[in-house]
């Protein structure tokens, strides 16, 4: 009930925002952080002595013919996805105030966050399909609005792509519902029904791979993975910073969601060579990303591509743990795909807020145009070599956590494979490192003239998300079995 | 929470105070740096009382799923954690002189209580995935620490050369827990599978469950965390350009806080590498020393006195390796001379790097040997300090290495005429010539900086800097000297059974020695006092082989990463460009087909309904080919 009252109100704040006019920033700020210590308290209170399946339950019937429902509630591993929504849009409506924006930014923001709260906490996959496609909307307007350069094709991209994704979703959601029926007689849109192994094993092999094709390729849209990428670079490019730390920190644990919250209770549909693929896919990402980000030359593009590549381990984990089936690896790389996906989100909004200051300050975030840039200001270079160092999966930091997981549980399905998982993470350590050098470290570039570090309220947000990361790599038990207690037992 | 805790815990926690008092008053960040080290140098010493009463301190708590974190304490351990602390509290205490003025020694005191943390945490974990959390905090340390100076495009370079050479070895180790991992916990043969006491306890159960092949897999690729780390051939390419951090910095790096950890990690776990064959423990012997004899022919060719420094640390970090195969000579006391070797190494090593450090500073960071000259007279205490560590290094008579550096070579001759091929010779022979080699490179430099006429302004006004500076440098070389007389009861504490040195012929022991007069007579011809002058070593065959460096550096820089990686990245990313634009086309494409769809919809309800048809004959011919609904 308090789940569905934190949504709500939520949903209560984003309608208001627009109507705030110029006090909609100090609003959206009060009203997103208010919403972060609701939802910390909420998980602190019931997710203590979890044990896996759903709480907070909430259900009320919207169409009773159809049995359809707005029904919520969260599990060990939404629980934690939540939270980090909760974090991450607080933190670019922050880096939004310094800049000018009008109500109608903070009210989409808020409704992007609403719609990701929806997709989060449903339990009715109707409702979930719903607010999958909520989210594409203010989205796609605020790349539309307020995005830079090219943002009219940019945005229209974003939302051909997503949406063909959503679509293919939605045929697979009708196709479970309707062979449901088939099979029972009643309709019920229930994700607990839909995912019970007894009633998946009957689904015969055709609409198996119809459905297993329809939501993979939607999720894996949305993760993104290669070749289905090709919204995700420009998005993240074009789209204002405040927005990129949403899409990027929040819009991605959507696609991680749909393989761990939803694939997973139909793992029994997936072929052995289907998973052989997904594996492939997810080997050829973490390459391909890495080599191509290497290749860019501005900051923020990089760190796209780099967001995208580590993608490729949360797709790994899913496929290799599917591949294992049962036992201590199955649960370990599980819970490190789930593990990665939280802490890739948090992770990488640290480092676009991390640019958005050095473009705020510096004026460019291109690597040509920065150098040196420790000289002038340290706490900035220093909390950027900090987010630098979590994205490369330096251990002692989240990142690290998620993918010795993934690779310490993946090795008996994948073998030696592991050794281009292992090139990939050399290239990208290298191409981190070599970025900081160039922006960084070395003689300062003169022509950026003076620049200021972080004052003191910047250094204490970004400082609070940088403890966050270390804390998540150094006590990473009490989310990890969480995670784990979730994989041992999927409703 | 047991008390050796802190052995870790003191410097780390002692990071952040350290910044917020070096903040308010710069020259409080060395001091209590150097305190809280001294705090664990002082748990550390009490701990050796009761590790060598007979206890092994552990504790240990679950860090997440099956793997732990802790605390793991036996003789190996406290030697090892003791040597870390003392030896950096040493160069800690130097370098309150040596970046006196600095703006930023806040940060560096910061970042080098981090580094020996990082240490002395590698040194207790009880786990080795623990174990490899401090491995990565270390190697991020050199990486801060070797481009403190961060205005230098040389340092920065070289601290991006040094974390991703040290990275490629990381993953590698990376791999070998994974595989380790994957091993124990399939066979479900242990709760904690990574737990550092239960690897060197039930080695032949790992070697069961793993298979020879698989174990012996894990074993390489430990080996090349360890390669990477140690810088030992072929990863030893980032070690010499770090020598562009500060002085005080190499010296950690070298004797206390880094590249130790490659050889601690193969001793860690060294009933994983004996059980993984004597092919393993082989390679182990010819690789330490063709590394050994490789730098040594590197060191005497250059001329920047830091950098010949960095060649003799790779070359005696060989010895250690190599001690380390030879397990078919002491059985598992090899641990104990491979380490009595480090321990010895890490005295006169920290002091050669510091009395260096204080000739630079008198010089004005003037680090060419060639442009100093006739400096014991200019200042007399710094270049004697400098000579102790000279003729340790060199391992002359009755100083700490001719007991552990002469040990090993003898063993290594042992090694051979227990087995008798001519492949077993290899390594006792590449270790003769390496100390051959050894003598030369370290007379050369001591010659030409030493005796004979200042050969440059800075040179000859030269001055020994302030006495008290020069006291942990003294403390250090009084150890170098005096250190051997503990050889036997060492051995016997790390091992924890009384070992003897196996006695060889006196022929082959006075090879060493040879090796010795040999060196000194030919670097003090040529260098001391120019009798020999006119013997240019630049006009001699295979000069400028080695002043390249083997082409090991150019095959990474210039081949694999120039002709290799970037071009590579180039074709990816122009491919992502141009898949980026045939979207938009594709795109377009949709749209334009979007209009030609629209003349499909002609109103003509019989064409509706053909389409209708064949599209269900398609879609019922696919189901039933495939099973049915």
């Amino acid at each position: 009930m308090f789940l569905a009252f934190i949504f709500g109100l939520l949903f209560a704040i984003s309608l208001v925002t627009f109507l705030t006019g110029r006090y909609s920033s100090r609003f959206a700020m009060a009203g997103s952080v208010l919403i972060l210590v609701l939802v910390a308290g909420y998980l602190l209170e019931v997710m203590q002595g979890y044990s896996g399946g759903i709480t907070g339950k909430y259900s009320y019937p919207l169409n009773a013919e159809y049995q359809i429902f707005f029904s919520v509630g969260i599990n060990g591993f939404t629980g934690p996805l939540l939270l980090a929504a909760a974090i991450v849009f607080p933190l670019s409506i922050y880096i939004s105030l310094k800049e000018k924006y009008d109500g109608k930014f903070y009210g989409l923001m808020m409704l992007a966050e609403t719609g990701l709260f929806g997709v989060l906490i449903s339990r009715d996959m109707i409702l979930f399909y719903i607010f999958w496609e909520f989210v594409l909307v203010p989205v796609f307007f605020l790349i539309l609005m307020y995005g830079g350069e090219g943002r009219n094709s940019v945005a229209l991209k974003f939302f051909v792509y997503t949406h063909i994704g959503s679509a293919l979703i939605l045929l697979a959601i009708f196709s479970l519902y309707a062979y449901y029926f088939s099979v029972y007689g009643i309709y019920t849109m229930q994700m607990s029904a839909l995912t019970q192994p007894s009633f998946v094993s009957q689904i015969p092999l055709f609409w198996e791979l119809f459905i297993v094709a329809g939501l993979m390729i939607g999720f894996l849209v949305k993760l993104p993975v290669f070749p289905f990428h090709a919204w995700l670079p420009d998005s993240y490019d074009v789209a204002p910073y405040p927005v990129t730390v949403a899409i990027a920190g929040g819009l991605s644990l959507m696609g991680g969601y749909g393989l761990f919250g939803i694939m997973l209770g139909l793992k029994s549909l997936f072929p052995a060579l289907v998973l052989w693929i997904l594996v492939g896919i997810s080997i050829v990402s973490l390459i391909y990303f890495a080599l191509t980000a290497m290749f860019q030359t501005s900051i923020k593009r990089m760190m796209a591509y780099a967001s995208a590549g580590s993608m490729g381990f949360v797709l790994l984990a899913f496929a290799a743990g599917i591949m294992e089936e049962s036992g201590v690896e199955y649960n370990l790389v599980l819970s490190g795909g789930m593990f990665q996906i939280l802490a890739h989100a948090i992770i990488i909004s640290l480092l676009f807020v991390n640019i958005f200051f050095i473009k705020l300050k510096a004026g460019t975030d291109t690597l040509g145009g920065l150098g040196g840039i420790y000289r002038e200001a340290p706490v900035l270079s220093t909390i950027m070599l900090g987010g630098l160092l979590a994205s490369l999966g330096l251990p002692g930091l989240a990142g690290f956590i998620g993918e010795f997981s993934i690779l310490g549980g993946s090795f008996q399905a994948i073998g030696y494979l592991i050794f281009f998982v292992i090139f990939s993470m050399i290239i990208t350590a290298s191409y981190h490192i070599w970025m900081a050098q160039r922006t960084l470290y070395g003689p300062y570039n003169e022509h950026l003239g003076g620049i200021r570090d972080l004052s003191r309220p910047e250094m204490a947000v970004l400082g609070a998300v940088l403890i966050l990361i270390l804390v998540l790599g150094v006590f990473p038990s009490p989310l990890f079995s969480l995670f784990s207690s979730y994989a041992g037992g999927i409703i | 929470m047991i008390i050796q805790w802190l052995i870790v815990l003191a410097p780390l926690i002692a990071a952040p105070i350290t910044l917020a008092a070096g903040k308010w008053k710069r020259n409080l960040a060395g001091i209590i740096a150097s305190l809280s080290i001294g705090i664990s140098l002082a748990i550390s010493g009490i701990t050796y009382f009761g590790v060598s009463s007979g206890s092994t301190y552990q504790e240990q708590f679950t860090w997440f799923s099956n793997v732990s974190y802790g605390i793991y304490i036996d003789p190996l351990a406290v030697t090892m954690a003791l040597m870390v602390s003392f030896v950096s509290l040493m160069i800690h205490l130097f370098a309150m002189y040596y970046m006196g003025k600095d703006p930023n020694r806040h940060v560096y005191f910061v970042e080098t209580s981090l580094f020996t943390a990082g240490m002395l945490g590698i040194a207790v974990s009880s786990n080795l995935l623990e174990f490899f959390m401090f491995w990565e905090l270390v190697g991020l340390c050199s990486y801060l620490l070797i481009g403190f100076w961060f205005f230098k495009p040389n340092a920065t370079a070289a601290a991006k050369k040094a974390f991703i050479v040290t990275r490629v070895g990381d993953l590698l180790f990376l791999i070998g827990i994974v595989a380790l991992y994957e091993g124990i916990t399939t066979s479900a043969l242990s709760a904690d599978p990574l737990g550092i006491q239960y690897l060197i306890t039930h080695s032949s159960a790992v070697l069961a469950a793993l298979g020879s092949t698989k174990l012996f897999f894990v074993t390489v690729m430990l080996l090349g965390g360890a390669i990477g780390k140690s810088s030992q051939f072929p990863l030893h390419v980032w070690i010499p350009d770090a020598m562009e951090g500060p002085t005080t910095v190499s010296a950690l790096i070298h004797a206390a806080t880094m590249v130790t950890a490659g050889i601690y990690l193969v001793a860690r776990v060294y009933p994983l590498f004996v059980a993984a064959g004597p092919d393993m423990l082989y390679i182990l012997a010819i690789l330490g020393a063709f590394t050994a004899f490789m730098a040594g022919t590197m060191g005497i060719v250059m001329n920047d006195i830091k950098r010949i420094l960095a060649y003799s640390t790779i070359s005696q970090l060989g010895y250690m390796l190599s001690a380390l195969g030879l397990f078919s000579i002491y059985g598992s006391a090899a641990v104990g001379i491979s380490l009595y070797h480090l321990v010895s190494h890490a005295f006169f090593k920290a002091m050669l790097f510091m009395s260096a450090g204080a000739i630079l500073i008198a010089l004005m960071d003037l680090r060419d040997v060639r442009q100093m000259g006739g400096l014991w007279k200019k200042m007399p205490v710094t270049v004697t300090l400098l000579f102790i560590g000279s003729i340790t290094l060199a391992a002359v008579p009755f100083t700490s290495a001719y007991f552990s550096k002469d040990t090993i070579i003898s063993a290594s001759w042992l090694y051979y005429s227990g087995n008798g091929s001519i492949m077993y010779a290899l390594p006792w022979f590449l270790l003769e010539l390496g100390s051959l080699m050894t003598v030369l490179y370290t007379f050369r430099m001591f010659f030409l900086v030493a005796i004979g006429k200042p050969r440059s302004f800075l040179a000859e006004h030269a001055r020994d800097p302030p006495l008290v500076a020069l006291i942990p440098v003294a403390i250090l070389g009084f150890f170098s000297l005096v250190f051997g007389v503990f050889q036997g009861s060492f051995y016997n504490f790390v091992s924890g059974f009384s070992v003897s040195v196996k006695p060889v012929p006196l022929e082959i022991e006075l090879i060493p020695l040879l090796m010795l007069v040999l060196g000194v007579a030919v670097a003090y011809l040529i260098y001391g006092t120019g009798a020999w002058s006119r013997l240019k070593l630049s006009r001699l065959p295979g000069y400028k082989f080695l002043k390249n460096k083997y082409y090991l550096d150019r095959l990474y820089t210039n081949v694999i990463a120039e002709r290799g990686i970037l071009p590579l990245s180039g074709a990816f990313g122009s491919f992502e460009d141009s898949y980026n634009t045939a979207n938009v086309r594709a795109g377009r494409g949709v749209l334009s087909f979007g209009s030609l769809l629209r003349k499909l919809q002609s109103g003509i309800v019989e064409n509706y309904f053909l389409v209708i048809i064949v599209a269900f004959s398609i879609i019922f011919v696919l189901v039933d080919l495939m099973g049915g609904f």
